[in-house]
């Protein structure tokens, strides 16, 4: 397999024409050096995540009030101060606060709290309060204004198994998904991209796939090579999270030129006996990120990546009957990485002043897009969002 | 059917009953046909074609006598073991007389979308409910499978109880299984978590305990009484809203993307409404249907991993010796659908999500896979060059090309698409069997081919 820098130089470009993947006719257009750029990593907690539990306002008369039996004792807690601390499970993260990595912002939300799990999560993804299916994310809108990874990398990636989520779909920038590297390894004799005819029609469902799978291909090519690339990284815990995170700083060792990673770990729907759940999440989540986090650092990749780590809506203040949550609003956001400004952002929401027994929301989630957008994509988060929105000292 | 919108299909000069209209029905009714079946119903015209898939009698080709043994042996063999419920369930789309029925099957495991990964082998009976009533009137199938343990301990119907309400089951039932997003407030959940309260599984049934029922008053959209839950299932049935949904569901599932307009959903809508929401005769008014095969609804609508891998060994004929459905259904597993393991309550996305980097280059090792015969249990490789030939074609390999994509596709896509095809496999022209073997996989891994 030629590299795509040879093939870009080289003159079969021409003849290829009509079957130039779409993001080589973009870099084409558009390339740029950029093996500086920097790095969004996105965590997506599936299902709701108990904030209160993981951001734990102990002195809160309402926690004791409303948490009977889920409630974490405060002794166990990791005390970010004297009225908030973190889940017990969250002992590598202190490590993070300990370093100054770690920027947690407390009561994100947005107006009119949706609790449906595949709303609430398409508001989040689309960052529209009235989200459409067919809405571009607010990841895939931003890289569709920026450059093209010069080195024909797609601009962002999913990385576990399922389909590349709306937060990262745009209309020119693309999109990989994969799980493994050998998830990208073709078999058989023949190249297939030489096969597909494109579609003359833009935008409809024909030339989605078209585009799509021939862009697939070269993808995979390009991945190729990473899959031969040697690792030698920190030790990761033996969890999935850290798999999938362990295959982002094996990408980005590999020179990658992805812009924005996005992974998934599911499981924070915890409307029945949560506890051991949640603390296994949080466990899981903890020790992942930072393994991450020191991973990169020993390869001196670390000041280039961000981590967000968001969940779709917190959990109901008062637990229900069956030593779970249900579905609630505002919940915490954190922020990953050397180049964060640490510690908490934002009020700690009260227990005791509540909205149809929820939390009432401090920052909207779109301040903390617009942060990251400004702040860290380089891009312009009005023109993105549609609004200009407040920014958080976070960066 | 008043509106125009599925008055039915009579061929015509701009709509002939042609080829690709025969595969366009099996691929998107069924998961595709035999050469031999696609023959028999372009000869017999739309009518009894229609009629036969309704009926579960479109299959004459590998059908095993022992079909039922088999399957009922597979079933209880597997007990617990979910790898083989996945395969006992591939099996039953690959040799059942009725693909229809597997197809509907699919859309309800799509639609109360369980997991086994928290409910275990219980999914099986959930199937077998699917199943049976699938084609029946919504309230029957919405009745047997809430009232079904998989899916009560899957949104924690247990942990419902009196005074200490839990809302899953009550939420996703009004914003999945029937009214959909907008349709009802956060009361009507509260309140109809309430009247849920009480349902529990006791030895693997449904037992309401009266004990731990709350018997107040509860308003639910806009009704005030003592309701229980099968008040709850009678009001979110009598509600038009779930028609809608309904009614969107079957064409996301028989219909391509942007085949049908909004005044097509409100008219089979009100079709359901006026027909106990018997989803039978919606199928039926849809397949028969002038607006299922217009042009605009032909290949339109991106194929599922099941539909993709179960279709191509039918249209293949890998029926005796077939590949291992255990690994089939591992395949369809790696291409994005694991059968019983829905990513969560809501299904798969399914649609332009089916098609990522993943699962391209997933597909084309499929169809390589399939092709080559060792690696999906079959004794060795497809003989492709022998099965063009068995049916009249294979002189040249350009004939194997058109061969292909008339199984298929019903049609070439062109001059341009087989001139593509040819370049691709090489100057080399002789005709021989590996040669025919990546002709098939190249056609079926190519673009044209994920669409029906």
């Amino acid at each position: 397999m030629i590299s795509r820098r040879t093939f870009l130089q080289s003159s079969a470009l021409v003849s290829l024409v009509p079957t130039v993947p779409s993001f080589l006719a973009q870099t084409a257009r558009a390339a740029s050096p950029q093996q500086d750029s920097r790095v969004l990593v996105v965590i997506q907690l599936d299902g709701g995540n108990d904030g209160i539990n993981t951001v734990v306002p102990f002195q809160d008369e309402g926690y004791a009030k409303y948490r009977k039996s889920l409630r974490l004792a405060p002794g166990d807690l990791i005390k970010i101060n004297d009225r908030v601390g973190l889940h017990p499970a969250l002992r590598a993260t202190r490590r993070l606060l300990d370093s100054g990595r770690l920027a947690i912002v407390q009561g994100v939300g947005y107006p009119n709290p949706n609790r449906s799990h595949f709303e609430s999560m398409a508001i989040w993804h689309t960052a529209r309060l009235k989200p459409a299916k067919d809405n571009s994310g607010w990841l895939g809108h931003a890289l569709d204004g920026a450059h093209a990874p010069a080195d024909g990398s797609p601009d962002s990636a999913l990385i576990g198994l399922g389909s590349p989520p709306q937060a990262l779909r745009g209309e020119r920038s693309l999109c990989a998904a994969l799980a493994h590297l050998d998830d990208l390894v073709l078999s058989g004799a023949i190249d297939p991209r030489r096969a597909i005819l494109p579609w003359p029609t833009a935008g409809d469902v024909k030339a989605f796939v078209s585009r799509s799978m021939l862009d697939a291909y070269t993808t995979a090519a390009r991945l190729k090579d990473a899959a031969s690339a040697k690792d030698a990284g920190v030790a990761y815990p033996a969890t999935g999270l850290s798999d999938r995170l362990r295959l982002i700083a094996r990408l980005l060792k590999a020179g990658f030129g992805t812009r924005v990673y996005y992974t998934v770990q599911a499981g924070y729907d915890t409307h029945y006996s949560q506890s051991p759940q949640h603390a296994n999440l949080l466990d899981e989540l903890g020790g992942a990120l930072y393994a991450f986090l020191e991973d990169l650092k020993s390869a001196k990749l670390d000041e280039r990546v961000l981590v967000l780590v968001f969940s779709e809506f917190g959990r109901r203040v008062a637990e229900n009957g069956s030593l779970g949550t249900d579905h609630g609003t505002a919940g915490p956001v954190l922020l990953a990485g050397p180049r964060v400004k640490p510690g908490l952002v934002g009020e700690t929401p009260s227990l005791l002043d509540l909205q149809e027994g929820d939390l009432k929301m401090g920052l909207d989630f779109r301040q903390v897009y617009a942060t990251i957008l400004d702040r860290w994509l380089g891009c312009s988060g009005a023109h993105v969002l549609g609004d200009h929105f407040e920014l958080l000292p976070v960066l | 059917m008043t509106n125009e919108a599925w008055a039915p299909y009579v061929p015509s000069v701009q709509m002939p009953w042609d080829l690709r209209r025969v595969v366009h029905l099996h691929r998107r009714a069924g998961f595709a046909a035999t050469w031999k079946e696609l023959q028999r119903d372009l000869k017999d015209g739309p009518g009894p074609s229609i009629d036969r898939l309704l009926d579960g009698k479109s299959r004459t080709d590998g059908m095993p006598k022992d079909f039922a043994a088999t399957a009922d042996y597979l079933v209880s063999s597997a007990a617990g073991d979910l790898g083989r419920l996945k395969a006992w369930w591939v099996y039953r789309m690959l040799f059942g007389s009725d693909p229809l029925g597997e197809r509907l099957t699919l859309m309800w495991h799509n639609h109360f979308a369980t997991s086994a990964a928290k409910v275990g082998p219980m999914v099986r009976r959930q199937n077998q409910i699917f199943r049976e009533f699938a084609r029946a009137p919504f309230g029957e199938l919405l009745t047997r499978v809430v009232r079904d343990p998989a899916l009560l301990l899957w949104l924690d119907a247990q942990a419902n109880r009196k005074g200490k309400p839990n809302e899953n089951l009550a939420r996703e039932l009004m914003e999945l299984f029937t009214l959909g997003i907008g349709q009802y407030g956060e009361k009507d959940v509260k309140e109809a978590a309430r009247a849920l309260t009480g349902w529990t599984v006791v030895k693997d049934r449904l037992q309401e305990d009266p004990a731990q029922h709350d018997g107040g008053d509860k308003t639910i959209l806009g009704r005030t009484g003592s309701w229980k839950g099968d008040d709850l299932l009678r009001f979110l049935l009598d509600h038009p809203a779930t028609a809608e949904r309904l009614a969107v569901r079957l064409c996301e599932w028989l219909m391509g993307e942007g085949a049908v307009a909004a005044g097509g959903i409100k008219a089979l809508a009100a079709w359901l409404r006026r027909r106990n929401l018997e989803i039978g005769g919606a199928v039926e008014t849809i397949l028969r249907s002038k607006a299922f095969f217009s042009d605009a609804n032909l290949g339109t609508r991106i194929l599922g991993p099941v539909e993709y891998v179960v279709g191509a060994a039918r249209a293949l004929e890998l029926f005796d010796p077939s590949p291992n459905t255990l690994i089939l259904a591992e395949f369809c597993g790696n291409l994005g659908m694991d059968l019983f393991h829905p990513p969560n309550v809501g299904g798969w996305p399914g649609g332009r999500s089916w098609i990522s980097t993943r699962s391209t280059i997933g597909r084309y090792n499929f169809a390589s896979a399939l092709l080559d015969g060792d690696s999906v249990g079959l004794p060795g490789a497809v003989d492709a060059l022998g099965f063009a030939r068995r049916h009249g074609r294979g002189d040249s390999v350009e004939s194997i090309v058109i061969f292909f994509a008339e199984l298929l596709l019903g049609a070439v896509p062109g001059r341009a698409w087989v001139e593509r095809q040819l370049a691709a496999l090489g100057p080399k022209e002789a005709v021989e069997p590996s040669r025919a073997r990546r002709i098939a996989a190249l056609v079926l891994a190519s673009p044209e081919t994920q669409l029906a």
